[in-house]
């Protein structure tokens, strides 16, 4: 099958996009690797304060005559964006595969959610009206209008790096409001080609600001006092201990999407082979770096012929994964992003062997589709004999890992659920509508797949979360990410 | 060689379409008594890349299982005979484009079979086609 042709030819030097501007950074040169390759294929700034201050001053006085451009020619530059994101959707999910390292249909299907969120925020016109209410006594009216507030930070994460900063930034810009983003410094090129296209959308100066960095560019996010709001997608110590605390001492309103341990639950009426091929989506999709992934797989009753048959499918669809560079057609697992995060998960495989877990699929002995160095490379793995204490049960791997657990009835899995700190993700395969039922009511956590593997909310509803997977109030996309980027103003009204 | 991805899949047909135009193309310049059907089938063919092309990039999201939906197909059930040798008769041109109308028809029959679990508009695509293509059959077996 072929490789496709990747759009990145030469090590680029990315640059922040400051009010309009593309602008050198005077901060240090870090190297983006193509963790499938190893080849180097950008280099990104770890910008100063400086420059982040520039952005934010931007920003802020872009917002003065932004928040007064009617909603329609607002939503127009993003109806414009929409039609460049289409016309590049290609090249921009390439790019993806090229600097994360999942496969192109990953990709095309991250890429395809992201432009979801545009589309969606087009419908500000309507989706920011308030309401009112005549005479709520006597000749007096009473009415609510949604302002938007001034200037909001995005810290972005590694594992969506097309997706997720569009769950912010075009409710943010289409509610009137200005953002500066701060992608991932591990790879920078999707959003550094999306702001391409926001400049070529005629989005106006300072209204869309990236600058890409490090520590320096999220404490400034932070510390900083004309940032309203804070938008974050990352790990739960990060999220909890320094983000949301941080926007609790500054008064910033905050979104802090953070880390997951998703349990899958099997009910022994489960229909086979659709229940597996969902599974091998959501535990081995993305290389498992997504935090909806599913990991612990809880398998429900004590009906030994049904788990031996549920155990058997799964390894040898499991054991059949193609891995590989995403940019092969053949491939359907691509690399973990990075050295480091492949020797933390296998890390956790060596944990789970000490812990007594059995290592039923070992996906430390690497066979790549492909001549690629294996340094970031994993194939599938399984683990049985799961105690829902170990550690490969409790924390998040965020890699090819899957856990197989047992419980007696249905309580029990929802048991073992709860004692995990996490509650980003939960699933459950039957084919009983009372107990998926069941499983939907009683089970605390944000997004509830009913035979889904991911329970990924479209642009128009909430990406949920609870538990140590969330911190704030109102989630990201849909109407309450608008709720989020506005301020509800009453006015009560009477003419004497 | 196996087609495992939805990418796979969608890069195959893209490829099948292609084939089927430059043999269509090429028996027009030799034969014209049926060239504006033929033109209508090149025509055809160039809507389907787009539809395909589209369906599966409007339809694929990171939630469904495009990696793993597709298992058991395989490229050498579908590969078809594309060349036009010289001295070939209508007749026996005709009866090589059936033949190839058949395996297009059989590719796509398969690859809805076994993305049923994808969202619905990519079997129900595949469907059309494959339907379309057994027009053909039968109009090309009309020719003759």
């Amino acid at each position: 099958m072929a490789i496709l042709e990747e759009p990145i030819k030469e090590v680029k030097v990315v640059k922040n996009y400051i009010d309009g501007e593309w602008i050198e950074s005077k901060g240090e040169l870090k190297e983006v690797v193509n963790p499938a390759t190893g080849k180097t294929i950008a280099k990104v700034p770890i910008s100063t304060k400086d420059e982040l201050d520039k952005a934010i001053e931007a920003a802020k006085e872009a917002y003065l005559y932004w928040r007064r451009t009617p909603p329609l020619a607002r939503v127009r530059c993003l109806f414009r964006l929409k039609e460049l994101m289409e016309e590049n959707f290609e090249e921009l999910s390439r790019i993806q595969t090229m600097e994360h390292g999942k496969t192109i249909d990953e990709s095309r299907g991250e890429t395809r959610r992201g432009i979801e969120n545009v589309e969606v925020a087009t419908g500000i016109p309507s989706l920011m009206m308030g309401y009112n209410l005549e005479d709520i006594a006597s000749g007096v009216d009473e009415y609510l209008i949604r302002q938007p507030l001034g200037v909001f930070g995005a810290i972005l994460p590694f594992n969506f790096p097309f997706m997720v900063p569009l769950w912010f930034a075009p409710y943010a810009i289409a509610t009137g409001n200005c953002i500066v983003m701060k992608p991932s410094s591990e790879v920078p090129l999707t959003q550094l080609r999306v702001a391409e296209l926001v400049e070529e959308a005629g989005i106006p100066p300072g209204v869309w600001n990236v600058v890409n960095g490090g520590r320096t560019v999220v404490s400034g996010l932070l510390d900083h006092l004309d940032i309203k709001g804070i938008c974050f997608v990352g790990s739960t110590p990060t999220g909890k201990n320094v983000v949301y605390k941080k926007c609790g001492e500054t008064g910033k309103r905050v979104i802090a999407g953070c880390g997951a341990k998703n349990c899958l639950v099997i009910m022994p009426d489960a229909v086979l082979d659709p229940t597996v091929a969902a599974l091998m989506t959501s535990i081995y999709g993305n290389t498992g770096q997504r935090c909806l992934a599913g990991t612990n797989v809880i398998i429900v009753g004590e009906d030994e012929s049904f788990y031996q048959r549920f155990r058997d499918a799964f390894i040898e669809k499991a054991s059949k994964i193609t891995v590989g560079y995403g940019l092969d057609e053949s491939v359907q697992m691509g690399p973990v992003r990075d050295k480091e995060k492949k020797e933390r998960i296998v890390n956790y495989i060596e944990k789970g062997i000490t812990q007594g877990a059995k290592l039923t699929l070992d996906g430390r002995k690497v066979s790549i589709v492909g001549d690629y160095p294996d340094t970031c490379f994993l194939r599938p793995t399984l683990f049985e004999e799961v105690n829902p204490d170990m550690t490969i049960a409790r924390e998040e791997i965020f890699g090819p890992v899957a856990t197989f657990m047992k419980a007696k009835t249905l309580g029990k899995a929802i048991d073992i659920i709860h004692n995990i700190p996490f509650g980003n993700s939960a699933g459950i395969f039957t084919q009983s509508g009372k107990l998926a039922r069941e499983f939907q009511y009683n089970t605390e956590c944000g997004n509830i797949g009913i035979n889904v593997g991911i329970a990924a909310p479209m642009a128009f509803f909430p990406f949920s979360g609870m538990k140590d997977s969330f911190f704030g109030d109102l989630h990201p996309q849909g109407q309450e990410v608008i709720r989020f980027f506005t301020e509800s103003k009453v006015v009560i009204q009477r003419w004497l | 060689m196996k087609l495992n991805t939805a990418s796979a899949v969608i890069s195959f047909a893209k490829e099948l379409e292609e084939d089927s135009t430059k043999y269509y193309e090429n028996l027009i310049q030799k034969y014209t008594q049926d060239k504006e059907i033929f033109l209508a089938f090149i025509k055809e063919n160039k809507k389907n890349i787009v539809s395909v092309q589209r369906v599966y990039q409007e339809g694929i999201t990171d939630a469904i299982e495009g990696c793993f939906s597709f298992e058991g197909l395989d490229t050498d059930n579908y590969i078809f005979n594309q060349k036009l040798s010289a001295d070939a008769s209508y007749s026996n041109v005709l009866e090589n484009a059936i033949k190839m109308e058949e395996k297009i028809q059989k590719f796509y029959l398969d690859s809805a079979e076994v993305s049923k679990s994808l969202m619905a508009d990519i079997p129900r695509l595949f469907e059309r086609i494959a339907k379309k293509r057994g027009k053909r059959k039968i109009e090309i077996k009309s020719f003759k």
